[in-house]
């Protein structure tokens, strides 16, 4: 309870000097309260930081940023409800948000319709970016710097089976949207590496016993477990096979970073690898200063979600950067801007330069991302010489 | 054949739960022919309540077995209350209005109140219950099982034997037994049959709590944790028969263990799927349930 009164505060003193009538306001709609809220706060947190910086350092055109912040409980129609409310009553410029692929695929079309910008910045669906491309629509308003489902299950892949080796991997995904379509992706990511799983196993969420799954990747010979599913159950995973005496490493979707997996699954979920955008340690000076920032101004020492916060932070920046460059606040203006953007933005998570064209909206190549590891409690990367000296910055090729 | 043991064994402890649960519905179902649709929230509730209560004693310096044991008695407490509550506001009014389904949907908005409640004071997201057992398994000839589903089991049957000696040796239980044998006799009898209902739903509640917190430990805690089980155990007490204290504990085991064959010898996507099929061919053969007693109605 104490808890929340100091983020009521912090959130009001953060928000209280921008109410200026010619603020610019930026929508942010992401689950607060559920099961993902660890990475939806942790978004929430880091668009806070960057519109506060941008703000103290004189906002953007001389504006102010004001953010309108919405929970939309990871629910569909409740994402749907917070588009329209964000469009035509808060009058938004763009919006930043969207942790779950299902209220991101159902929320944008309000905002393609009204040509405004969504920038997403954890959801990783692959299709999400895709919704409006093509010859079909006049142009594409959904944007993203995160990393998608399918340069996620390629590098499982190609992590499991070339980096370490393994023959026989097993899949384990829950029977949700994004488990299925992440488990449909590594299957094809495995096919390309003529490798068929030896078992290919589904549970509810909120299922909390694993034992006829772990037992079928056992006897099927499984010698790796891949996973797509959030959390919970991915802990259940972790404490199934400790209770069966079975170990075999981990490999799975960005999700093995979720605080409710880490803590849940103890010491049996040490040695989990996921793909990371970002790792809370100092390897750049920008990422210094932001992990400083952020532990500052919420009074944490872990992130919740590491990746969700440099991603919400780094969306802003881009954002911030395209209205200047745009010198209008009009959506299609911004849109433009986004994709010939010709200033280089330095950002946490990468630096982008060009990082959009028309028909690529996303910020984010499959050269980004590294492995993490779970040790401790805590995410640390997982080949540490993958990110050392000059590597530590990875950047998208250009085009 | 230790996979086979090791999955009947993962049955039993999933099916035992159910079991548990399942009782409650019978419970308040012998008495009065009406159930607690928000079993499930009572279980959920229960579940939380004791999550708190061990954290405080946890706070106090008090080991994770300790803080457990003394724990029990404030969720039973907690339990039998949450119990009375739901049927004076629920039950009671519907049945005083000779209403056929009024308890159905009174019950289940209860249900829904608790749950929304356990939202705002707990928040939505799973939360870890400190195991009082340490968490290792231990193997017998190779069929690895945690301390804490020993626990589920024991806790579960003493439950029901505690429950059962009562109804038949003291006084208060008897008049229980009178009392859903023939309401209307037992209350010529001078058997207060309102005060024994009302006494059946604070059981009914107290072991679906109880339920909770022999659950929780092996699972997480939180919000939604009681729909899927209450359903499920809703499934159990159809299959094993309503007015079955047995029956609803093998139909409890009968559940429990199918899932888990099914999910390894099938396929673990059709893992619910004999339940309900078991569900359905019971319900037209036997609609009263394995062990129930077909009951006739007289109009």
């Amino acid at each position: 309870m104490k808890m929340k009164f100091a983020w009521l505060i912090t959130a009001s003193m953060m928000t209280a000097p921008v109410l200026a009538a010619d603020s610019i306001k930026i929508g942010v709609s992401g689950p607060f309260t559920g099961g993902s809220a660890s990475m939806g706060v942790s978004m929430r947190d880091g668009v806070k930081l960057a519109a506060s910086e941008i703000n103290a350092a004189g906002g953007v055109m001389g504006r102010q940023i004001e953010l309108v912040e919405r929970d939309d409980e990871a629910k569909n129609e409740l994402g749907v409800q917070i588009a329209q409310e964000l469009i035509n009553k808060e009058n938004v410029v763009a919006t930043v948000g969207y942790i779950n692929t299902g209220v991101a695929l159902a929320s944008q079309r309000f905002y393609q319709e009204a040509e405004i910008p969504v920038f997403n910045n954890v959801a990783t669906g692959s299709i999400v970016t895709k919704q409006f491309a093509g010859a079909d629509f006049k142009a594409n308003y959904i944007f993203r710097n995160a990393a998608n489902d399918t340069i996620q299950s390629a590098m499982i892949a190609e992590e499991a089976v070339k980096r370490q080796g393994f023959k026989k991997p097993a899949i384990l995904a829950d029977a949700s949207n994004y488990g299925q379509l992440g488990k449909t992706d590594l299957t094809n990511a495995l096919q390309k590496m003529n490798i068929t799983p030896v078992a290919t196993e589904k549970f509810n969420v909120g299922d909390t016993d694993m034992t006829a799954q772990l037992l079928r990747a056992k006897e099927a010979g499984a010698d790796v477990i891949l996973t797509y599913a959030i959390g919970p159950e991915l802990a259940q995973i972790a404490n199934g096979m400790a209770k069966l005496g079975w170990k075999v490493p981990m490999i799975g979707s960005w999700t093995l970073s979720m605080a409710s997996f880490i803590d849940t699954a103890g010491p049996n979920g040490d040695g989990a690898m996921m793909p990371q955008t970002f790792i809370q340690q100092p390897t750049t000076p920008k990422r210094k200063t932001f992990i400083e920032a952020y532990q500052k101004a919420y009074n944490v020492d872990r992130m919740p979600s590491p990746v969700s916060a440099a991603q919400g932070y780094d969306s802003i920046y881009l954002l911030a950067v395209a209205i200047t460059q745009a010198k209008s606040t009009e959506g299609r203006a911004i849109r433009e801007a986004l994709e010939n953007l010709n200033t280089k933005v330095e950002g946490v998570v990468t630096t982008y330069d060009h990082p959009f064209s028309a028909a690529d909206h996303e910020a984010i190549s499959d050269n980004i991302p590294v492995f993490g590891l779970v040790k401790g409690g805590r995410v640390g990367p997982a080949h540490p010489e993958d990110i050392e000296g000059d590597k530590a910055l990875r950047i998208k090729p250009k085009a | 054949m230790q996979i086979l043991m090791q999955l009947i064994v993962s049955g039993i402890s999933v099916g035992m739960i159910y079991g548990v649960i399942a009782f409650g519905y019978q419970l308040s179902f012998a008495t009065s022919k009406t159930l607690n649709f928000g079993q499930g929230e009572a279980l959920m509730l229960g579940a939380l309540v004791g999550l708190t209560t061990v954290n405080f004693l946890i706070g106090n310096a008090l080991g994770n077995f300790w803080a457990y044991v003394l724990m029990l008695p404030v969720v039973l407490a907690f339990g039998a209350l949450q119990g009375s509550v739901v049927e004076w506001l629920g039950v009671r009014p519907a049945m005083r209005a000779k209403s056929e389904a009024g308890w159905i949907m009174a019950t289940i908005a209860l249900g829904i109140i608790f749950k929304n409640l356990a939202e705002n004071i707990w928040g939505r997201d799973a939360l870890k219950f400190p195991s009082p057992l340490p968490e290792a398994s231990l193997s017998f000839g190779g069929i690895r099982i945690q301390p804490m589903e020993i626990v589920v089991v024991i806790g579960a049957i003493v439950l029901m034997v505690a429950v059962e000696l009562f109804n038949r040796y003291s006084i208060y239980g008897k008049a229980v037994v009178a009392t859903s044998n023939d309401r209307d006799a037992a209350g010529l009898m001078g058997i207060n049959t309102n005060r024994i209902i009302t006494f059946s739903y604070a059981l009914s509640s107290m072991s679906a709590a109880f339920a909770g917190v022999l659950v929780a430990p092996v699972t997480l805690t939180g919000a939604s944790m009681g729909a899927v089980l209450g359903l499920k155990a809703f499934a159990v007490a159809i299959i094993g028969g309503l007015s079955s204290g047995l029956g609803v504990v093998i139909g409890g085991l009968i559940l429990g263990i199918t899932e888990t064959l099914t999910g390894y010898y099938i396929s673990t996507g059709y893992k619910d799927v004999p339940g309900l099929l078991l569900l359905l061919i019971v319900l037209s053969l036997k609609p009263s349930g394995l062990f129930g007693k077909a009951a006739i109605k007289k109009v």
